[in-house]
């Protein structure tokens, strides 16, 4: 196991180097950069005429001058060595100070989406496959269609509707009034799970659907396995029997898609967040693009794809955790 | 130790019920060993999965068949009238009875270590803790005949061969410490010399342990090496039942017969081999009169195909379900 997890870790940070190029690159790709921006912005409409040569020296004052190898190796540099990500140019500040409360919030809503995900989707399926065919399995086979055809800020709105109308107003948002402000205290943190419980609910709706049918056709087929009635022969009692034979392996495709699962929710975090009101990273991202403010977007790409990265690395270690046979493959 | 009567098996299915196995009757003394011959598709395995309530759920076992089990403190009970959940079926599931299979790699599970399964099952009937049962898992596993059980108890089945994971196999069965064991084609997936070794430590072990036992096979030549007595089933039934020199020696069933005829053996080396005529045909549509009559080399028109044989006696504790024998009984009586 310890080989595998150190030949996984290298094969982790390879990733993350050639991911933290790309981001890089894809950053450069807008024509353009933010000393144009901002000779633009500060000048436009003063009837002062910039020549090239003002613009050139703004370029040097913010070290968007040197050549792209030069500025990657600095600013990976110290992002790794400080855990500085550089200079949000449109704040006036440090991109620290930017994303801060963000990432966190924006992270609470990710694990918070597949912790949910997950603790429905997985008893849900074993339950569905147990008993199948009966009326049970056949309305949670409905449920799931519905669940992926619902567009999810769809389910948003109407979930704001009926929660509006049962609980009554302050449900957007990921704070009640007056608390988003407030220096981080026990209070505010269950005032955040009092509120993430929505958007974690809307953004896992569609991964439910998907995963309690994934794990109903897993289950079925580990059920009807010889070593589940050979386990069955030996007395095991019923429950446990299901649990610590069948269950495992069919949680196996689950498990192997988590990264996708963290990539899709990425993806459809940022509307779900408008239609809630939701602070998080996504418009930042969009902002900071069409400022060409690029160490911001740098950053939270960077994290974004990190995340990914990470938890693709832990879905592996779950996985040769589960099913022993996988670390075969490292040999 | 276990006597069956009436014991029908039926399924629901898509079309229909379906009834592979009609209205059996066997029995199994301590310390013997019943032998169950037969082709793939006879009933043979479904059959003793009923003796465990382990039909899957579309499965059904007539309610007037009896499934009379003696346990080791002596308590006889009902089998079919325990159900297929609760306390009463899972004491006999494992700690009375034992049960081994085909497909060793199959029937264990992946990814638990062969100690991690023994020791479960070893705890699930015998009041010892943990320690103790790895050791009797050792222990056990020596005894199967694996070296090394040390460290092949905490290996995982895909790190042993085919012939070591089969007598781990027997190994796992028998921790528990079941009275009777039904073994349902221990050898079929095994070499021939494998094979050979497995029969050998199957029949010491019943000898030591004194167990019962039922042993599947579709082999008559297995057979006549580890079995007291018979039961050849065709098409879900027991058309010849009776000691196995007997059967072997004098079979009085033309299935039976045809059985040995397709049997290779070395003394007729350059004689070809008689293979019965005609495959088993579908359950679902189940020959009428006698099960056989379409591929009996000595049917007799218009009662065979019309009339189901009666069990008749032709030896001693050796009966046989053919008009044959009852015509001849009749013709000397």
């Amino acid at each position: 196991m310890l080989r595998f997890t150190l030949e996984r870790l290298v094969g982790m940070i390879v990733t993350m180097v050639l991911v933290s190029m790309m981001v890089f690159l894809i950053m450069e790709i807008p024509p353009g950069d933010y000393a144009d921006r901002y000779a633009f912005r500060k000048y436009s409409g003063t009837g002062i005429a910039i020549t090239e040569a003002d613009i050139e020296a703004i370029r040097h004052d913010f070290g968007l001058d040197k050549p792209m190898a030069l500025r990657y190796v600095d600013w990976i540099g110290n992002i790794v060595l400080h855990g500085d990500f550089g200079q949000a140019f449109a704040f006036e500040t440090d991109v620290t100070k930017v994303i801060g409360d963000k990432v966190w919030l924006t992270m609470a809503i990710l694990f918070g989406t597949l912790l949910l995900t997950y603790l429905i989707a997985i008893p849900i399926g074993i339950y569905a496959a147990v008993r199948r065919a009966s009326f049970a399995d056949y309305g949670l086979t409905i449920f799931s269609y519905l669940g992926l055809a619902l567009p999810n800020f769809l389910l948003a709105l109407i979930l704001l509707y009926f929660v509006n109308l049962w609980f009554g107003a302050d449900i957007g948002g990921l704070f009640s009034t007056g608390m988003s402000d407030a220096p981080w205290s026990f209070a505010k943190a269950w005032d955040l799970i009092k509120h993430l419980w929505l958007p974690a609910f809307v953004l896992a709706w569609s991964a439910v659907a998907y995963q309690i049918q994934t794990i109903r056709a897993t289950m079925s087929d580990e059920l009807n396995k010889l070593s589940v009635t050979a386990a069955r022969a030996r007395g095991v009692p019923e429950t446990k029997l299901l649990i610590k034979y069948p269950a495992r392996l069919a949680i196996n495709p689950v498990v192997s898609t988590i990264g996708f699962d963290v990539n899709r929710i990425f993806s459809e975090l940022p509307i779900v967040a408008v239609v809630l009101g939701l602070t998080e990273l996504g418009e930042l991202l969009l902002n900071a693009y069409l400022d060409l403010d690029m160490y911001v977007a740098g950053a939270i790409l960077l994290m974004l794809t990190f995340v990914i990265v990470l938890m693709n690395f832990i879905s592996d270690l779950l996985l040769a955790w589960l099913d022993p046979r996988i670390k075969l493959g490292s040999n | 130790m276990l006597k069956v009567e009436n014991l029908s098996i039926s399924f629901r299915t898509d079309e229909g019920l379906i009834t592979p196995v009609q209205d059996i009757a066997f029995e199994v003394q301590p310390g013997r060993t019943l032998g169950i011959v037969g082709e793939s598709g006879s009933g043979k395995s479904i059959s003793t999965k009923a003796l465990m309530q382990l039909l899957p759920g579309n499965g059904i076992i007539s309610s007037e068949a009896k499934i009379l089990y003696t346990d080791k403190s002596g308590k006889t009970r009902d089998i079919n009238r325990l159900g297929k959940k609760g306390r009463a079926i899972r004491h006999i599931r494992g700690g009375e009875i034992g049960m081994i299979f085909q497909e060793p790699m199959a029937s264990f599970s992946p990814v638990y270590t062969i100690g991690n399964q023994m020791v479960e099952a070893i705890r699930l009937h015998r009041n010892v803790g943990r320690k103790d049962a790895r050791r009797i898992a050792v222990e056990m596993l020596d005894k199967v005949g694996i070296s090394n059980p040390e460290a092949r108890v905490d290996q995982y089945p895909h790190e042993m061969s085919g012939g070591m994971r089969q007598r781990a196999m027997i190994a796992l069965a028998l921790s528990a410490g079941p009275a009777l064991l039904i073994a349902d084609e221990p050898t079929t997936a095994l070499d021939v010399t494998i094979q050979a070794q497995v029969l050998e430590l199957m029949r010491n072990l019943q000898r030591d342990l004194s167990m019962g036992m039922i042993f599947i096979t579709h082999d008559l030549g297995v057979i006549s090496h580890i079995a007291d007595d018979v039961a050849v089933m065709y098409l879900g039934t027991i058309v010849e039942r009776g000691p196995t020199d007997k059967v072997i020696h004098e079979p009085a069933h033309p299935y039976t017969q045809g059985l040995i005829k397709a049997l290779p053996s070395v003394d007729r080396l350059h004689d070809r081999l008689t293979p019965i005529p005609g495959d088993i045909p579908s359950p679902n549509d189940r020959p009428t009169g006698c099960p056989f009559h379409t591929r009996c080399t000595k049917v007799i028109a218009g009662l065979c195909d019309q009339h189901q044989p009666q069990i008749l006696q032709v030896g001693e504790d050796h009966t046989v379900r053919c008009f044959l024998h009852e015509k001849q009984q009749r013709a000397s009586a």
